[in-house]
This record gives structure tokens, C-alpha cells and sequence, in this order.
């Protein structure tokens, strides 16, 4: 018999001595510090193993790694698009910029007046003054029709002083200020810029809402498509399962590869669906800004900022954990040696 | 190190009460003790084992191992215990996804070994059970006897105190039997307690160690040290 055969023997009683003597404290830190590397290995190999084992079977793991991508990509996507409305909607939130058409036949002479008795209000910061002449200019250059506007007889334009609030001005004071530049007798009437921005703000309350909607919907769906993958994977391991348990595997050894199989569904599924919107952006922004320029604006579509992208990934990763868990909880406890 | 106090099992199934897979059943073992449970099948030998490792929880009576109560014994306790008890299975329980080697290497994984301690362990116990050039094939391209021998492998790599064995002769020829039952000698002399569950009666007549025989339940010989004459004469 060999040496190695032998030493049972020889150590088996040393576990009930070992803290009798004076080194059991030392002797239990050492060996606390080793229950927390051979924890911490088991760890990295479980995590490494996983994601070798969805490696090895390329094809069906690219299944649910795109199904998960596909399922973040849509309330990415909607994301996206409410937040570049927000940042386009933001040039014109604050401003209450107002029209004030003045009244047909009024001479240079007074609208100047008008325009200086305009600019010292309180509540203006600037007043510019189109003629009825420069409007229509400009709306020659910029309507494309032109060439019928040739055969009108006279300016259809009324003159116009365009006002600007300052900035930051509440409701109530531009109301004020309406109703005041309204009093004025060469004024015909005031338009203030401010429904189609309330409109539109209102539009984003519902997209940031729709996208939540549909987030958490589609966020079920991949908990739901994780958890059934991995009760899958049990399924295929039950006697490896088995084994372990009966050899003395604990519930949480069992349980981890899995909960890391879950963990990289999630994490590759997110990393993915930030590859596409990234996709999304490259293919759309070139349209876009062509639009932006038909309407005179310098308007970019801007790619789905840091911030979001980490947070698209870290939370397709606790998704992906949430199905592994739910599953594993439901379906490793009905295996018992 | 083992001792089992009137222990009696009952598996009830829906509707009927059930039959006492075991009843009254009480034995101790030693430390270091080897023995062997016989008994026709049916007779609860598999019970036995089972209670042992936790499988089964008793109805009645108590099962200590090793100082403790295996009825009072918390489930997150389960695998600690069974760690400390090694056990070879008739149809071996082998992993067929992986090789010889990573199949007796499992309890040492489970445990938390060092890489080099589990190369170490493994192959001396795959020296041990004369294997140690198949550490690298997979355990479906062995024969019986050497499927068996990587079970015994699996069960002894963690020199767990006690070690149990379920008919691990069962398909074997009489040769292969003997050299496994010298492998288990080998592990008693080591200090292992050892208990084996066969039918192979002639094995067990040649090795003189003492008897527990089961019988509908219950436990007809060998629950005394000094039975083991007396449990011959019954045979």
C-alpha cells in the first residue's frame, strides 16, 4: 500500500484535535480564506464554463440571445425616438415666441412705432419687425411657390412684429402679455407658438409612457423565454444533477451554473440589442438629417446615449438572472436523489 | 459511528397506508468496522442505504452517523453529511459527458479542492482502483468492472469516514467480485467504516466479516457484534 492510500488513516482524527491546540484560530482563518478562494474559483470556472457550454451550441443559443436582443431592440428603439423628440422639443420649450399681425394697410411709419412701443413692454426681450413685403420673400424662398405667387395681384401678407418673451416666462405672464399686446389698436390679432409645443410635449408624456408599457411587457416575455431555455437546460442535466446531490453537491452548487447560463442569455442578449440599435441609428440618421434639411433644420439623429446603453445591458443581465432564478427555483427542488 | 435505534420506514402511497419497508430496525457500527447487509430483495437493504445517506428520512426510531441525528438534521445540513459518506452504486451513477477523470474528480470539486489537490486525489485513487491509465477516456468506452472500480474511485476520493456500497458485485463475474471486495478490505484496514449491501452470498461466506441480515424489514441477524456466528448458522 502507498503513501498516499495510507494517509486517511493518519488524518482522519485530526479534524475533532486540530482546535485543541493553540493554532486553531490561525489554522481556522487559513482555512476560512480558503473555503473563500475555492468559492471565488468556483465562481470564475461556473461563469466561464457556461458561457463555453452556450458557445458550444452556437446555434441554439444565437436563438435566444436574438430573441432577447429583438425583445430589448423595440423599447430601445422607442426610447430613442422619445428622446430625440425631447431634445428637439427642447429648442422650443421655454420659448412662448408670438406672432402679432398687425392690421391690413398700416404704413411703415407706424408699424416701426408699434414695433419700438412693443420692444420697451416688460415682458419682451426682443420685437423684430417684417414688412408685409419681406414676408412675403421670404415665403417665396422657402414655400417653393413662387412662381404662383406671381399671378396674385396684390400681398396677401399682412405685416407682422415678431415677439420674444424672455425666457422662462409662466403661463400666466405670457397670457398677460397677449392680452396686452392685444389692447393695441393697430393690432389684428396675436399668435402664440405654444399649442403645437404643448402638443408635442404631451406626445412625449405618451411615448416615455408607451415605452415603459412596452419595456415591461417585453421584459416579462424575456424572463419568461430565459426560464424556459434554462428548464431546458435542467431537464437535459437531470442525472448530472442527480450525481452532484448525492455526492454532496449543495443546493447553491447546483444551482449556479445555471443562474450563470441565465445571467449570459441576458448579458449577450443586451449587448446584442445595443449592436442593433446602434444598427438602427447608422442606417436611420442619414434619412433623417435629409429631412431636417427639406425642413430648413439642423437636426441629428443622436445615438442611444452611454447612460441608457449601460443600463439596457446591465438590466437585460438581471433579466436573464430573474429567469434562470425562477426557473431553477420551480424546477431544481423536484430533483432529489 | 453508525448506529440505527428502532428505526422503522413506511412508504405510503396515495391512498393506502403502505408496508414497512423497514421495522424496528436497531444496529451499530464501529469505527473502522466493515460488514455486510444481506438479505432477499425486497428486504429493505436499499431502505437502509438510503436512510443512511439522507435519502429517506426514518418514520420511526433514529439514525446517528457520526455523532449526529440524521432526523433532526437541517436540509442545508444534507450535503455536508454526505460528503462524509462515500457510496458506490450498483449502476455505477457515472456521468457519460465526461471523462474518467472529471467524473472521480466531482466530489472534490463539489468540496472545493484546489486544482492541484484534485489532480493529486484523483489519481490516487484511480492508482487505487487500477485505473490510472484511463483517466482520460470516457466511462461508456470501459467494461462493467471498470465502470465499477471508477465508482469506487468517485466514492473514496474525498476519504470520506464512511463508506456504503449497493450491490457492488451485482453484475460482475466471481473473479471481478473478489477483487472489488478486496478494494473495500483495503479501505476498512485504512480505517473507513464499510458497509456492503449484496446478495452475493458465497463472497460474502469467504470474507468472514460480520453479517446484518434483513428479512421483510426487519433485522433477523447481525444487529449484535456477537451475532456473527449465530447469523452464519441462519444461511
Amino acid at each position: 500500500m502507498s503513501a498516499t492510500q495510507q494517509r486517511p488513516n493518519l488524518q482522519r482524527p485530526s479534524p475533532q484535535r486540530k482546535n485543541q491546540n493553540s493554532q486553531g484560530a490561525s489554522e481556522a482563518k487559513v482555512a476560512g480564506t480558503q473555503v473563500l478562494g475555492a468559492w471565488y474559483r468556483n465562481h470564475q470556472m461556473v461563469a466561464v464554463e457556461s458561457l463555453a457550454k452556450l458557445l458550444a451550441a452556437p446555434a441554439s443559443s444565437l436563438m435566444t440571445w436574438l430573441v432577447i436582443a429583438i425583445a430589448l431592440t423595440l423599447p430601445g428603439a422607442l426610447f430613442m425616438a422619445v428622446d430625440n423628440l425631447q431634445q428637439l422639443s427642447g429648442h422650443f420649450e421655454t420659448s412662448g415666441r408670438m406672432t402679432v399681425f398687425l392690421e391690413q394697410g398700416i404704413d411703415e411709419e407706424q408699424a416701426n412705432a408699434m414695433q419700438q412701443q412693443l420692444s420697451v413692454l416688460h415682458s419682451v426681450s426682443n420685437a423684430d419687425y417684417v414688412s408685409a413685403e419681406e414676408a412675403l420673400e421670404e415665403f417665396k424662398a422657402y414655400s417653393g411657390l413662387a412662381d404662383a405667387l406671381t399671378y396674385l395681384d396684390e400681398n396677401p401678407l399682412p405685416a407682422v412684429i415678431l415677439v420674444e418673451p424672455p425666457l422662462g416666462l409662466s403661463k400666466q405672464e405670457l397670457e398677460g402679455l397677449v392680452e396686452k399686446i392685444q389692447s393695441f389698436q393697430q393690432v389684428d390679432s396675436v399668435q402664440v407658438d405654444m399649442a403645437w409645443v404643448e402638443r408635442l410635449l404631451a406626445l412625449l408624456a405618451l411615448g416615455q409612457r408607451l415605452v415603459l408599457v412596452v419595456g415591461a411587457l417585453l421584459a416579462l416575455a424575456i424572463v419568461l423565454v430565459v426560464g424556459n431555455t434554462i428548464r431546458l437546460a435542467i431537464a437535459a442535466r437531470t442525472d448530472e444533477i442527480r450525481v452532484v446531490k448525492l455526492v454532496g453537491g449543495t443546493n447553491a452548487y447546483v444551482r449556479r451554473p445555471f443562474l450563470y447560463t441565465g445571467l449570459w442569455y441576458g448579458f449577450v442578449g443586451g449587448v446584442l440589442a445595443w449592436l442593433m440599435l446602434a444598427l438602427c441609428w447608422l442606417l436611420l440618421q442619414g434619412p433623417v438629417a435629409d429631412i431636417a434639411g427639406l425642413y430648413g433644420a439642423d437636426f441629428r439623429l443622436q445615438p442611444l446615449p452611454f447612460g441608457p446603453a449601460f443600463w439596457l445591458i446591465i438590466s437585460a443581465s438581471l433579466l436573464g438572472l430573474m429567469g434562470s432564478w425562477w426557473s431553477v427555483q420551480r424546477h431544481l427542488t423536484q430533483i432529489e436523489p | 459511528m453508525v448506529r440505527f435505534d428502532r428505526v422503522s420506514k413506511r412508504y405510503s402511497s396515495a391512498g393506502t397506508s403502505g408496508s414497512d419497508a423497514l421495522s424496528g430496525v436497531s444496529f451499530e457500527l464501529d469505527y473502522g468496522e466493515m460488514a455486510f447487509l444481506t438479505g432477499h430483495s425486497g428486504a429493505g437493504k436499499s431502505t437502509l442505504l438510503k436512510l443512511m445517506m439522507r435519502m429517506e428520512t426514518p418514520t420511526r426510531g433514529e439514525v446517528i452517523i457520526d455523532g449526529r441525528n440524521l432526523s433532526r438534521m437541517r436540509e442545508g445540513q444534507v450535503p455536508h453529511h454526505r460528503r462524509k459518506v462515500g457510496v458506490v452504486f450498483q449502476n455505477h451513477q457515472l456521468l457519460f459527458d465526461r471523462t474518467v477523470f472529471d467524473n472521480v474528480a466531482l466530489p472534490l470539486l463539489i468540496a472545493g479542492a484546489s486544482p492541484r489537490e484534485t489532480g493529486r486525489r484523483v489519481r490516487a485513487a484511480l492508482d487505487k482502483v487500477g485505473l490510472l491509465g484511463k483517466e482520460k477516456l470516457n466511462p461508456i468506452q470501459l467494461s462493467g468492472g471498470e465502470q465499477q472500480r471508477v465508482g469506487i474511485a468517485r466514492a473514496v476520493v474525498n476519504k470520506p469516514p464512511i463508506l456504503l456500497a449497493d450491490e457492488p458485485t451485482g453484475n460482475l463475474d466471481p473473479e471481478l467480485s473478489a477483487e472489488i471486495m478486496n478494494l473495500f478490505c483495503q479501505f476498512q484496514q485504512v480505517g473507513v467504516t464499510v458497509l456492503i449491501a449484496t446478495h452475493d452470498i458465497d463472497l460474502v461466506e469467504c470474507m468472514g466479516n460480520r453479517r446484518l441480515i434483513l428479512q421483510q424489514g426487519q433485522m433477523i441477524a447481525g444487529n449484535q457484534a456477537s451475532d456473527e456466528l449465530s447469523a452464519r448458522g441462519l444461511v
